[in-house]
């Protein structure tokens, strides 16, 4: 990739992000992440039952580095295949909706280096909705419930500096799936031309691969399900640690990262903008 | 010698499934020349545009821009290459300057003159004191300059026009002519397609006719002109059989009378302004004189089968005149 080609991205990236700055559902979006952890620490603080039945649910008023653990369980079910999709899903097919495509097309940028732009921003924003709901949610552990030592999943008490440590790489293992989500929002966004698919389809696919795991299918179906990465950091908080399932996730979103990113660079090149 | 030309196409075509969108056009455009680009609903001046920007993939043939083949940069319009394609769209949530700097950022402008090139190209199109609106609430007429200050931003030398006036009020439309008249007088290569015969005649001095894919006429407006049939007209007058007679002693017009009343004259204007004459002198008075189609109308209409089975020699077709056309509207 040539010099110019980068800083041809880099212009892609500063459009798209100029537009998502001038976009309610984003700003809304990220207040929701920071805000919403905050909420629920006080709630639980308030209340005197606890989530029992969650991972790190019997722990949440003893520890306040549970929190972001019972949120970042709960986030894996059903706020990361939102929170990737939101812009993913939509950073493609909202051309098609305005019918902007003949506006940024016939501009001096390739269409590898727009979609490489828009791939980059999408990838950029959830990353940053991921890690405004970790920060979010550790802060708030720690500010409303405390910074106690945590009984990791094998019953060994974790000291507060480690227990900081091995939460902040739960929350980082959770983001090869989170991207895995962004792309395949990105390969509906560019297939279906409808953001309503774009963001809607990846959910309904989420939802879809984490009931298979209540299903007795193939083992090899199982293991290809991205769902199942969101869940890979147990093995950070066991003793001894295990990572297998890390690494494995790791590997299962790259490859739909890959995939679905050429699928839909593939269908990009070859479209012909229409009226 | 005329320049090298800023665009050459050749035998471009383009298949949507089983219909032919483009059959093996040619187009040649010179700096500093409007080149009129005509053709009926459907006949494929819009794909042709969309695939001179590189929107839609051809076929077959091969285009030139600027001296550098379409392929040179795949994906990409090369510099000093414009365009304002049917419709044109912003993002609605944002003003007219906020698109036109995320434009011009594409576009990759200097920084530093960024927003001297805006505020120019808002400017001339008369958008200035509408440049912190949203999109949203422009009216289509105002899209339609924010699209032609989108292109202009690109300091062109070759631009495409896919009907510039369409949406825009009288005094927008002369706005328009007017900056792509100026743009061809800088050096500037101007293909325009336009809803407006007159608008065609009056701007530029090369055309291409297409019709169903296929360029059925290219060259100057002149000898369009040339092969011309004769204008109609539509004629009252106080004894509309003495007219009649009258004209049936005469072998350069053809007069005939029509469903609603009247006759209907085809005639050129210096047999025209004779057989007026000759009327006055035999006690008819002309009562009612309407022009119904210019010759370069007729002519189009014909080229493109609207005008029925009539020759180019042939008066206008009825069609044309039931439209009662000063301008004829063609796609």
């Amino acid at each position: 990739m040539t010099l110019r080609s980068l800083s041809a991205v880099a212009a892609v990236i500063d459009v798209e992000c100029a537009k998502l700055a001038a976009q309610i559902k984003v700003r809304l979006l990220l207040a929701v992440c920071a805000a919403a952890p905050f909420v629920f620490a006080v709630v639980m603080r308030i209340q005197s039952s606890v989530p029992s039945d969650t991972l790190f649910g019997r722990a949440i008023k003893e520890s306040g580095f549970a929190v972001p653990l019972v949120v970042l369980g709960f986030a894996a079910l059903w706020a990361f295949p939102v929170l990737t999709s939101v812009v993913g899903g939509d950073i493609f097919s909202a051309e098609d909706r305005y019918g902007t495509w003949k506006t940024v097309l016939t501009r001096s940028r390739s269409r590898a280096e727009v979609f490489a732009g828009k791939v980059l921003t999408a990838i950029g924003f959830s990353c940053i909705a991921v890690a405004v709901l970790a920060l979010s949610s550790v802060a708030s552990g720690v500010l409303v419930i405390g910074p106690q030592p945590l009984v990791d999943l094998t019953g060994v008490l974790v000291p507060p500096s480690q227990a900081l440590i091995r939460v902040v790489l739960a929350w980082a293992s959770v983001l090869p799936p989170a991207l895995g989500f962004t792309a395949l929002a990105v390969v509906l966004s560019v297939a279906t031309k409808s953001s309503a698919a774009g963001i809607g389809l990846p959910v309904v696919a989420g939802l879809t691969m984490q009931l298979y795991t209540f299903v007795d299918g193939p083992e090899m179906v199982r293991q290809l399900m991205i769902t199942s990465a969101f869940g890979a950091w147990h093995g950070l908080l066991s003793e001894p640690p295990y990572y297998r399932p890390l690494v494995h996730g790791a590997l299962v979103s790259a490859a739909y990262v890959v995939v679905c990113l050429a699928i839909a660079y593939r269908m990009l090149r070859r479209r012909d903008i229409g009226g | 010698m005329l320049d090298q030309p800023a665009l050459e196409a050749a035998g471009v075509s383009k298949r949507y499934g089983n219909r032919e969108a483009l059959r093996g056009v040619d187009l040649i455009a010179h700096p500093g020349q409007l080149h009129g680009l005509l053709g009926p609903n459907g006949a494929g001046k819009t794909t042709l545009m969309r695939v001179l920007l590189g929107l839609v993939r051809r076929d077959a043939g091969t285009v030139r821009l600027l001296g550098r083949d379409l392929e040179a940069a795949p994906g990409s319009v090369a510099d000093g290459v414009a365009g304002l394609v049917e419709g044109p769209a912003f993002y609605p949530y944002l003003s007219g300057r906020k698109n036109l700097t995320l434009l011009a950022r594409l576009d990759d402008h200097d920084r530093s003159r960024r927003a001297d090139c805006i505020d120019d190209a808002l400017e001339q199109t008369g958008l200035a004191s509408q440049a912190e609106v949203a999109v949203g609430a422009y009216s289509a007429g105002m899209r339609q300059r924010l699209g032609l200050a989108a292109a202009v931003l690109r300091s062109p030398r070759l631009l495409f026009l896919d009907e510039p006036t369409s949406a825009l009020d009288p005094a927008g439309a002369r706005d328009v002519r007017a900056i792509a008249r100026r743009l061809a007088d800088e050096g500037a290569a101007v293909v325009l397609s336009s809803h407006d015969m007159s608008e065609v005649e009056e701007l530029c001095s090369l055309l291409t006719v297409i019709h169903v894919g296929r360029v059925i006429f290219s060259g100057t407006v002149n000898e369009l002109r040339r092969r011309a049939p004769a204008e109609v007209h539509r004629l009252r007058t106080s004894d509309d059989d003495a007219a009649l007679r009258l004209a049936s002693r005469r072998n350069d017009m053809n007069v005939v009378r029509i469903a609603d009343g009247g006759l209907e004259v085809s005639a050129d204007l210096e047999a025209l302004d004779s057989y007026v004459i000759a009327l006055g002198r035999s006690g008819v008075a002309v009562r009612e004189l309407e022009r119904r189609a210019r010759s370069l109308e007729s002519l189009f209409l014909e080229l493109t089968g609207h005008g029925g089975a009539a020759p180019l020699s042939t008066p206008a077709a009825p069609d044309a005149a039931d439209r009662g056309l000063e301008s004829v509207s063609m796609s």
